[in-house]
């Protein structure tokens, strides 16, 4: 039963196929000891034998069936969807002998499913040639052991048959002592074969009519082909043969889980200083707008000191390259944030420990546990935690780091620590970020997953390639930083700090968008402009109908909301199946993305990066105007990668957050913010602000207390 | 997509070489072929996706892809797919092979498959040999790397289009988005 990495033990779930065990193999040991002696010496010691090779049949069908990897698909590697980005749609049509057929995009394992592929939720994984799972062997059906399985009921059919006729034979040739012990014995497990007869003997049946028509359950269930033509049927006999003769499919899974992070990333994530400085830290969590209808529970101060030192420990773990989270403590990130405070720090934590979390735990080897208690934590907070998350992260560790060894004496140059660039570039190892989309010299993994959020992935292997790069890339962003905090120094005039905590997000994801508009894929607009994004009908098919329907919902404006900016932030709800208690005025953001395409949370492959990363934009901006539809649709980000262009040239008076074109832009603002307007440009956001407070030794643009 | 690329590749090779004899170059090139592989994440990446038109068989796509359009033949491009895919069918064809290795499997309650290797890895094996000699001999010197598409499930074939590794961080840019400075 090949579980997807990360699964709790439950042992409800193995109590349909103990139950099927044990009846099996205790009812036939039953047979065999008290009917068959008798059936040897009056009828013929062939019974026995018979009966005997039947049983041990069904055994070794059951136990293929059950400990057979049905034929799972690993999850594919970020680089292979940059093309499908969540402006693709969520379908795909490919021809199969002459009829189309549709291929679905799957969110978690972010591919397009192959045909008769589906996705198990029980098993969470992409099954190929996808049958049902089945809850008495407790594993998916599919290529690899369908036959096993269908072989399975076939011999389970004939032994049922074969106990139940014998003890018949047996009973009635004592009849007359039923009383008797072994009479009795016989009677009770002709009892428990004739309860089953019928549900198994109608389920070979079953089976039988699909194998001669060559479908798969799933298929006849859902009525795929229901009046049409199926396009995967080989003739009765060619189906048959397939399903009893093909021979045996390999396993696409990968046992070994490759955590190269682990080794590979260590030295400049792993900072015991950092720790130490971090941890005093007193993060006080503010729920980040997301107070509304989020139903969280407040938190009072220390556990919110708890929560942010769970969050910061946590984060340590997130920081290490091997993203397991061992730690992690999904009940301590998502204590609930208390309302008040415009310090986002906690949440920037917790939202890099979720995102961390969520990455970590969509991967092999990650932990599905952590990933389960974040989604069902709901949606907004995840994709603001986010947001914020990349400034806690640099301040955290990566720019601190490197701030404190490249510098130790001086603050470092964190700018407005929306820009961790330097700290992403750190952090960037985790989430392999192709932060450098279009950053060449400049690696930094703008693009931090913690982000994304939604799209946790471990990254490939492959992609860290060594250290060396890592600091280079850290060294890199730490000048970045500084020579954007020299610019910032200049221009800075106004701060933003009106509308508190809660238009952070979406002035950071402002940013970030921006900042990845710098990015160098400007013209393949990756998750870019709003207006491509979102084309309502065009997004016809989105990856996102949910989406799509909540989109046609809001304004018109909004439409054009990026699918991204649901998507990063909705694909977390979706993700996280919580669109439960979505704020009432948050609502927007709230449907439920049903396959965030390719969701932005995730660094992608180098030259992905920013894109999916950003998806910060809110979708429920009312002014989204179209000039936001820029070319190259990267709305603002803080601390994207400058990509080919460079840094931007930032406008005086414009804070770094609203970098890029702002005059282009209009003001983002997170619909549950008390303010009605947007912070003045130049502005620093709250987030930053709120980061630069919490670590007051980065220096940065002049900001607004917060 | 540069010339840099050969060069590197080209240049890394020979310093190996160099030094080793005849029969530590294949060694020293497969090593390489595992740096251009881990070097990966700089590379531009072209997918050829399965082509489904005859059912759920395995096969590739053997419509040649524009970003390859520089750096390589079309026609090898073409046999190369047609290869891989004529392996996969003779992997999957259900023929005498296949119904004995079914017959004794059941026979032996599947006990079989703990100690023999089946047609289908058997066939894997061979592609992979295969796809690590094209590797050696055709798509490195182009600087490209084909992957074995069990590693992805087999749903896609990647050429990694292996950019130079410098001392600039890497880009990985797609298309060349992310060359070098």
């Amino acid at each position: 039963m090949p579980r997807s990495p990360g699964t709790r033990l439950k042992p409800a779930k193995y109590i349909p196929v103990a139950t099927a065990a044990a009846l099996l193999v205790g009812s036939s040991t039953l047979f065999f000891v008290f009917t068959c002696p008798w059936l040897t010496r009056a009828v013929s010691p062939a019974v026995p034998v018979y009966n005997g090779i039947i049983f041990l049949f069904v055994l070794a069908n059951f136990s293929m069936a059950t400990f057979m990897d049905p034929g799972v698909f690993p999850r594919a590697d970020e680089d292979e969807d940059k093309e499908d980005d969540f402006r693709a749609p969520l379908y795909k049509n490919v021809d199969v002998r002459g009829i189309q057929v549709r291929m679905k995009w799957c969110a978690t394992c972010h591919f397009y499913r192959p045909p008769r592929c589906s996705h198990c939720s029980v098993c969470d994984n992409c099954v190929e040639d996808f049958d049902h799972h089945c809850p008495w062997v407790n594993n998916c059906i599919g290529r690899r052991n369908y036959r096993y399985f269908f072989l399975f009921l076939l011999s389970l059919s004939a032994h049922m048959v074969g106990v139940v006729a014998f003890g018949l034979v047996y009973v009635l040739n004592h009849a007359e002592g039923l009383g008797a012990a072994h009479t009795t014995i016989t009677m009770a497990v002709m009892c428990v074969a004739g309860l089953f007869f019928i549900p198994v003997i109608g389920l070979t049946g079953f089976h039988v009519v699909l194998v001669t028509r060559g479908r798969t359950t799933n298929e006849q269930v859902t009525g795929k082909f229901r009046g049409g033509v199926n396009p995967f049927t080989r003739g009765c006999y060619g189906n048959v043969e397939h399903v009893l003769c093909s021979p045996l499919a390999p396993r696409y899974v990968v046992e070994p889980p490759r955590l190269p992070l682990a080794a590979r990333l260590k030295p400049p994530f792993l900072r015991p200083e950092l720790l130490e400085r971090a941890a005093p830290l007193k993060v006080k969590l503010s729920d980040n707008g997301l107070k509304a209808g989020l139903g969280r529970s407040k938190v009072p101060g220390p556990d919110s000191l708890t929560l942010g030192e769970d969050s910061i420990h946590s984060l340590d773990f997130a920081s290490e390259p091997s993203l397991d989270l061992p730690d992690y403590t999904p009940g301590g990130l998502h204590a609930a944030y208390p309302p008040s405070p415009p310090l986002s720090a906690a949440d920037t934590f917790s939202g890099a420990l979720r995102s961390l979390s969520l990455k970590a735990a969509s991967r092999r080897g990650g932990d599905h546990v952590a990933l389960q208690p974040l989604r069902s934590e709901g949606g907004p907070p995840t994709p603001h935690r986010s947001i914020f998350a990349p400034h806690a992260l640099p301040n955290r560790n990566g720019s601190l780091s490197y701030d404190s060894l490249l510098n130790p004496g001086s603050p470092s140059g964190h700018t407005c620590p929306a820009h961790p660039s330097a700290g992403m570039a750190s952090y960037r190892s985790p989430y392999l970020h192709p932060g450098a989309v279009g950053d060449p010299p400049r690696p930094p993994p703008r693009s931090f997953s913690p982000v994304l959020g939604p799209r946790p992935r471990e990254p490939s292997p492959v992609r860290y390639d060594n250290l060396s790069r890592t600091i280079m890339a850290s060294i890199q962003e730490r000048k970045d930083r500084e020579e954007r905090e020299r610019l910032l120094r200049s221009q800075a005039d106004s701060l933003f700090g009106d509308s508190g905590v809660y238009d952070a997000p979406s002035s950071y994801s402002l940013q970030q968008a921006s900042a990845l508009s710098e990015g160098p894929r400007g013209p393949s607009l990756r998750y870019g402009s709003r207006d491509d994004l979102v084309a309502g009908p065009g997004f016809g098919g989105a990856r996102n109908p949910a989406l799509q329907t909540s989109l046609s919902s809001l304004s018109s404006a909004v439409s054009r909301a990026p699918r991204t900016s649901s998507s990063s932030l909705q694909a977390d709800l979706a993700n996280n199946n919580a669109p439960g208690p979505r704020p009432g005025s948050g609502s927007h953001r709230s449907p439920v993305r049903q396959g965030p395409p390719s969701p932005p949370s995730t660094p992608r492959s180098p030259s992905y990066a920013g894109p999916k990363a950003v998806a910060f934009i809110h979708t429920d901006l009312p002014e989204s105007p179209p000039s936001l539809a820029m070319q190259r649709g990267r709305i603002g980000t803080c601390s994207r990668g400058w990509g080919r262009r460079g840094q931007p040239r930032v406008p005086p008076g414009l804070h770094l957050c609203h970098l890029g074109l702002p005059e282009d832009r209009p003001p983002l603002r997170a619909p549950w913010s008390p303010a009605s307007r947007a912070p003045p440009r130049g502005a620093m956001c709250r987030l930053h602000s709120a980061a630069s407070s919490l670590f007051p030794g980065l220096s940065g643009p002049e900001r607004d207390t917060k | 997509m540069q010339l840099e690329c050969k060069t590197y590749s080209r240049d890394y090779g020979s310093e190996e070489v160099g030094q080793g004899l005849e029969t530590e170059s294949s060694a020293s090139l497969v090593h390489n072929l595992q740096e251009l592989r881990r070097s990966a994440s700089l590379a531009t990446k072209v997918f050829i996706q399965r082509d489904y038109s005859d059912g759920t068989i395995c096969q590739f796509q053997t419509k040649f892809p524009p970003e390859l359009d520089s750096r390589i033949e079309r026609q090898l491009f073409e046999e190369t797919v047609k290869t891989l895919n004529s392996f996969y069918a003779e992997a999957e064809k259900i023929g005498g092979s296949s119904y004995l290795e079914g017959c004794l499997a059941c026979a032996t309650a599947y006990f079989i498959f703990l100690c023999m290797e089946t047609h289908y890895e058997k066939v894997l094996k061979k592609i992979s040999r295969y796809i690590q000699e094209q590797n050696e001999k055709i798509f490195a010197p182009r600087g490209l790397l084909l992957t074995d598409p069990v590693e992805r499930g087999m749903r896609v074939v990647s050429f990694l289009a292996v950019l130079c590794k410098g001392p600039e961080l890497p880009t990985g840019g797609f298309l060349g988005e992310d060359t070098q400075k």
